[in-house]
């Protein structure tokens, strides 16, 4: 496709060779400008950045094979030409020196040994080992004894083909994605609530909105992007006020009218004291109300998501229930009642004022809000609960689905949407919103699949955290890590995580570019080609799907973890996975290999390699022999077209700047659920929630209860960790760009200085920080851009040097199983010198 | 015309495969060494870069870095400290670089007359620098040196 | 009444009959001496640190914007307190900065700036008024320590010693033109009218640009 001769190539390297040698810019001394044409044009394709769940579209440029530049798509909707820091700084991520170019098996002696050092291998004697491993594990325990951690990082078929080859080839249902840690808490509100996943509004709120509530989101670090277009409106349009809250001062605060530090867990009190004083100011939308809402009062005393045998669980009156009774408007009334002014302002510890100020946002019928939060809503053990609070005070004001007025749910991944939750990458569910329990979702995935009645698997698979538990336990014995760093990632590694990947019972793979903590963790290392090494498309926050082409190889052997999972199915025939009884009832499907079954089944495969672009590269199509990419997209769009998840044909999205689906007859939805807007709402509903069967959406009675771990006298800070503005994903890409690295190069422990005073210690000094699990050693910083209130520390995860989650708590919101990686009890201790 | 990269990784595999032939006991090359269930002792916090050189940009589309100390600035809702300095107003007395004329852009691509606030918060594409050194090193190759090998390539084939 | 006032003037008038004069000069002075010391300590006493940030506003508002900035904490443990820049140091500044200080005390019992709505309500005033102090008086209390006699300007940055060698040294401006915000967070300078710097508007222009307006 390049139009070069074999001559060509050789002598590409040669000179190549010694321009890579020389390693800095040429000298700006005596040259003259380069102007020959041929020369200076770049070539300039789109892309979706590689980091957060904005979704802003990226202009590369790539000349003789590399990225030599990035910015900012002028064209794109959501980010109109700009970047935070680390998207300008994309370029580079590709290029760290320590790339992974080959497979790492760890070995003594030649043979593969749990204990031995990683040696270089060949794909083939991986995959060897790997399916070794596999099938053993699966003749003795069966598919519960293989598991597979993917991300919101996948590409939409990246995730697509793994979960395929997971519930439908190995017929196991332990696929979970990092989106666990993520967005469960989101998808389970959505679930509840409207009884469809993702929101319902979009960007377009921020250029209509009156005012913004950020719940315990920092977006001026997290999503700056989106915090441009909140400041522009804010600057732009006086009147337009900004409330943050939070448990801790952050760089959001920089922009707010109204700054709210609560005690952590208290959002649950503010949020039914926001209700409250709606009902009681006489601000509820009646006439919505009544059209369009239902009341449920939700179970309580659920637990926290901990072992059963913890104590904790064991004492929780209704372990892990989501259910919910219906009550009448009145009886919510009476419910939310409680929780009046002065209650909030006490539990809180936000003042009366502040907090008015705050309810008068929401009950003003003329002012429209967007409310806004990601991980301290999520990662939370009620963030199902807070998520559905949140949005009770949209339903109760029918202040939802129109411009400027929306509840909106961010991501924190670039494709947390796209991929882990529209393609149903989770242990419970299937494409398209469906769940794995229900016989009907199971048998619509089998007839998209074309796969016999009853190979889905109809039980739950393990979740991220149980995941971790069962490989500490030795319940799952082969585990397959792609595209994220879950060592560092998942909570209480000292107790869970790690001896879980080195229990001796364990072959744990991960994929991964850079070798990671999770990689060093692992037996197996696979070198992964990484974001414009392939084409790839992601889902971002407001459901805009984008597609990018492979615009450079990778390096080495390193291959996609699309390109891994195909490979691998390979290595399987139906007859040594699939239970004898389900190849007697159907022998046609007797002794096909897996990739047969999954990948070449006359649909994955019904796209000629001609299809693919004559201008890109495109490795996976030319291993394979067929446009695998677009075959399995096509066939995921079954099932969500005419399901209110319609998503555009392939090429189109090579064409844009992304669709908001759902896409019907080529026109993308901006605002769901309304009438007019959404081509699914019933004509003459105005609204129409139409997840649930009778159209209404739910405002849940839920109460205020307090977190599993508080400070006490042994380990008096509260302790909340998060990200920084310059790092993402665990730091594995960013910590390699050196100006990211200078810009922020520790993970610190920031503190109230009097806090610090007290301890007799100092910005700067080293300090132990330790909780019941684990401990880690940092410097303190009592300046800068964190500002936290006495009692409580807050300290970032991205340092890989530095691994916080030794410390946190492996507690979940029960419903959700999402992880509480915002509350736990530590003690800080001087570090001698 | 892609092959640059090929050669960089190759010899980078070369280079993979010496060491590699030495087996690794541990590859996190961004902990130093330090075993996963061990914690090194943390550094100190550097200072801040206050030398006031321009660094060279990657690429003309970078956002420059911040060559001098920012430490309690404030930018937010009531003033800017970075425009004290750097706006367009200011550079005469400040002889500081003028924000860029992209920063008077609003989302429609139209001048403004002001500084748009989208571009408000500078920090969210200028940092500083401290003073530590990468972790790994970074084999991006600056574009001068890509056009200097498409030239030579080119004086080849004539 | 009015005799009264006669009797106690007579008796002032009358000289001692049971005191000697020594006693009375000597324990004149020495009363005398307890007293101004006694008011000498008690001002004292209202120029720490500690008696300011007694108060809440003082202590939740300024105070904590105080703790991360370098006149709290630096590389030589020198700290500026309050009074360092709040209160001149030469004996009648002192005093006439006091009497207005009891203005303050007024706001204090009436509760001007009790709460941090009302704080911020006055800030960008309370501001103004230091900011016109310092200007009125060349920056006097910044100079107390940072006399341009004692700079040296190869041991600043390169920006800070061109700025200093312009506009310091020159007495173009003084300290406080360049460092407002230095050890408190500042006001809203767009309503300060100083969101870009020099840009107010002349007599002749402004008067343009109201008409202009008004087409």
């Amino acid at each position: 496709m390049t139009g070069m001769t074999r001559r060509d190539v050789i002598k590409a390297q040669a000179v190549a060779a010694a321009a890579a040698a020389a390693g800095m810019p040429l000298s700006a001394t005596a040259q003259n400008l380069v102007t020959d044409a041929d020369l200076t044009q770049l070539k300039w394709s789109k892309a979706a950045c590689r980091f957060c769940g904005t979704g802003c579209s990226i202009m590369v440029a790539t000349k003789a094979g590399r990225v030599v530049a990035t910015h900012g798509d002028a064209e794109a909707e959501v980010n109109r030409g700009l970047n935070c820091v680390k998207g300008y700084f994309l370029s580079k991520i590709m290029y760290g020196q320590d790339r992974l170019t080959t497979p790492l098996l760890r070995k003594s002696n030649g043979v593969y040994d749990k204990n031995g050092d990683f040696e270089p291998v060949s794909w083939d004697e991986a995959f060897d080992i790997m399916a070794e491993k596999w099938k053993k594990t699966l003749a003795e325990k069966g598919p519960k004894g293989i598991g597979m951690f993917g991300s919101g990082q996948w590409t939409v078929w990246e995730g697509y083909a793994a979960a395929k080859l997971m519930k439908a080839g190995f017929l196991s249902n332990n696929i979970d994605p990092n989106a666990r840690h993520c967005m469960a808490s989101a998808v389970v509100g959505f679930m509840r609530t409207f009884g469809i996943d993702e929101p319902m509004g979009c960007y377009d709120d921020f250029e209509n909105a009156d005012a913004f509530v950020l719940w315990g989101s920092n977006m001026a670090e997290m999503h700056p992007i989106l915090w441009t277009r909140i400041a522009d409106r804010r600057f732009s349009h006086p009147g337009t006020e900004v409330a943050v809250l939070s448990t801790f001062k952050h760089r959001s605060f920089d922009l707010a009218d109204i700054p709210a530090i609560f005690t952590p867990q208290t959002d649950l009190v503010i949020l039914n004291y926001i209700a409250n004083y709606i009902i009681q100011n006489d601000a509820v939308n009646k006439e919505f109300v009544e059209k369009h809402v239902n009341f449920k009062k939700g179970a309580q005393d659920i637990g926290y998501g901990l072992r059963d045998d913890n104590p904790l669980q064991m004492e929780a009156e209704n372990p892990n229930s989501g259910a919910a009774d219906p009550i009448s408007f009145e009886e919510f009334a009476e419910f939310v009642a409680p929780y009046t002014l002065e209650m909030a302002a006490e539990m809180s510890g936000v003042s009366e004022e502040t907090l008015e100020r705050l309810a008068k946002i929401y009950a003003d019928p003329d002012r429209k809000v967007m409310s806004l939060w990601t991980m301290g809503v999520n990662q939370h053990t009620r963030g199902v609960w807070v998520n559905n609070m949140i949005y009770n005070l949209h339903l109760l004001t029918g202040k939802i689905s129109t411009p400027g007025n929306s509840p909106f749910s961010l991501t924190g991944q670039p494709s947390a949407c796209g991929t882990a939750r529209e393609v149903g990458t989770f242990s419970h569910r299937l494409p398209a919103d469906m769940v794995v329990a229900n016989p009907e979702h199971r048998a619509k995935a089998e007839k998209i699949w074309k796969l016999p009645e009853g190979t889905i698997p109809d039980w739950n698979g393990a979740h991220a955290v149980q995941q971790n538990r069962q490989l500490k336990d030795g319940a799952i014995n082969c585990y397959w890590v792609q595209v994220n760093n879950n060592m560092q990632a998942a909570p209480n590694m000292m107790q869970e995580g790690l001896p879980g990947y080195r229990n001796p019972d364990n072959f744990i793979v991960v994929s991964d570019a850079y070798p990671t903590v999770t990689a060093e963790a692992a037996d197996l290392i696979l070198p992964a080609a990484m974001w414009v090494e392939k084409e790839g498309a992601y889902g971002n926050a407001e459901r805009r799907t984008q597609f990018w082409h492979q615009l450079v190889d990778a390096p080495g052997d390193s291959r996609s973890d699309l390109w891994q999972l195909a490979e691998f199915s390979k290595r399987f025939t139906t007859d040594e996975v699939w239970p004898a009884e389900l190849l007697e009832a159907n022998p046609d499907y007797k002794g096909k290999t897996l990739y047969e079954v999954l990948f070449t089944n006359g649909q994955v495969d019904a796209f000629p390699l001609e299809e693919t672009s004559e201008e890109y590269a495109n490795q996976e199509a030319n291993d394979f022999g067929f446009y695998i990419q677009k075959g399995l997209f096509e066939e995921y769009a079954q099932f969500g077209r005419g399901k209110a998840h319609d998503l555009a044909d392939f090429d189109t999205y090579h064409e844009v700047r992304g669709l908001r689906w759902p896409v019907v007859d080529g026109k993308e939805t901006k605002w769901r659920f309304k009438e007019g807007s959404d081509p699914y709402a019933k004509e003459g509903s105005g609204w129409d929630f139409y997840g649930h069967k009778d159209g209404k959406a739910v405002v849940f009675a839920l109460p205020y209860e307090a977190p599993p771990e508080m400070p006490d006298e042994s380990f008096p800070f509260w302790l909340c960790t998060g990200r920084v503005l310059e790092h993402w994903h665990s730091g594995s890409m960013t910590q390699r760009v050196e100006e990211l690295h200078k810009a922020i190069p520790d993970a610190l422990c920031y503190m109230h200085p009097d806090d610090a005073a007290e301890l007799n210690v100092r910005r700067g000094s080293a300090v132990k920080v330790s909780s019941r699990r684990g401990e880690i050693a940092l410097r303190v910083e009592t300046r800068g851009r964190n500002q936290p209130p006495r009692g409580l520390i807050f300290v970032p995860w991205f340092d890989a040097s530095k691994l916080i989650n030794k410390v946190t708590l492996d507690a979940t919101d029960p419903l959700s199983k999402q992880t509480d990686f915002k509350k736990c009890a530590v003690k800080i201790e001087a570090l001698e010198a | 015309m892609k092959l640059l990269s090929k050669t960089i990784v190759a010899s980078a595999l070369v280079v993979a495969m010496i060491g590699g032939a030495v087996a690794q006991e541990s590859v996190a090359t961004l902990r130093s060494g330090v075993a996963l269930d061990e914690n090194a002792k943390p550094p100190q916090i550097p200072a801040m870069t206050n030398n006031d050189l321009r660094q060279v940009r990657n690429y003309p589309e970078q956002p420059p870095l911040i060559p001098h100390k920012i430490e309690g600035y404030q930018i937010d809702i009531n003033a800017n400290k970075c425009l004290q300095c750097h706006s367009r107003s200011a550079i005469g007395e400040s002889q500081a670089p003028m924000i860029s004329i992209t920063h008077f852009m609003n989302r429609d691509n139209q001048f403004l007359a002001s500084v748009t606030p989208r571009r408000y918060f500078c920090t969210q594409c200028h940092v500083p620098q401290l003073e530590t050194d990468p972790l790994v090193e970074n084999t991006f190759v600056d574009v001068d040196q890509v056009l200097e090998y498409v030239a030579g390539q080119q004086k080849e084939e004539k | 009444m009015l005799s009264f006032i006669k009797r106690v003037w007579a008796t002032i008038r009358r000289p001692s009959v049971h005191y000697s004069l020594g006693f009375l000069t000597i324990g004149g002075f020495v009363m005398g001496v307890i007293f101004w010391g006694g008011f000498n300590t008690a001002l004292e006493v209202t120029n720490t640190e500690k008696f300011c940030v007694s108060c809440h506003e003082m202590r939740d508002n300024v105070f904590q914007e105080l703790k991360p900035t370098i006149h709290y904490t630096n590389r030589s443990g020198v700290r500026a307190t309050c009074p360092d820049c709040h209160v001149p140091h030469d004996w009648t500044n002192k005093i006439a900065r006091k009497m207005q200080a009891s203005k303050e005390v007024w706001g204090k019992i009436f509760g001007t700036i009790n709460t941090r709505e009302k704080f911020l309500e006055h800030r960008l005033k309370l501001a103004q008024n230091e900011w016109a102090r310092l200007e009125a008086n060349n920056s006097l209390e910044c100079r107390n320590c940072h006399s341009p006699d004692s700079m040296d300007i190869t041991r600043q940055s390169k920006r800070a010693a061109e700025a200093h060698e312009r506009f310091l040294f020159t007495g173009e401006k003084t300290c406080i033109n360049c460092h407002k915000g230095i050890a408190h967070e500042l006001p809203d300078m767009g309503q300060a009218g100083l969101t870009l710097p020099h840009s107010k508007p002349s007599g002749e222009i402004e008067s343009y640009l109201k008409t202009a307006q008004k087409n």
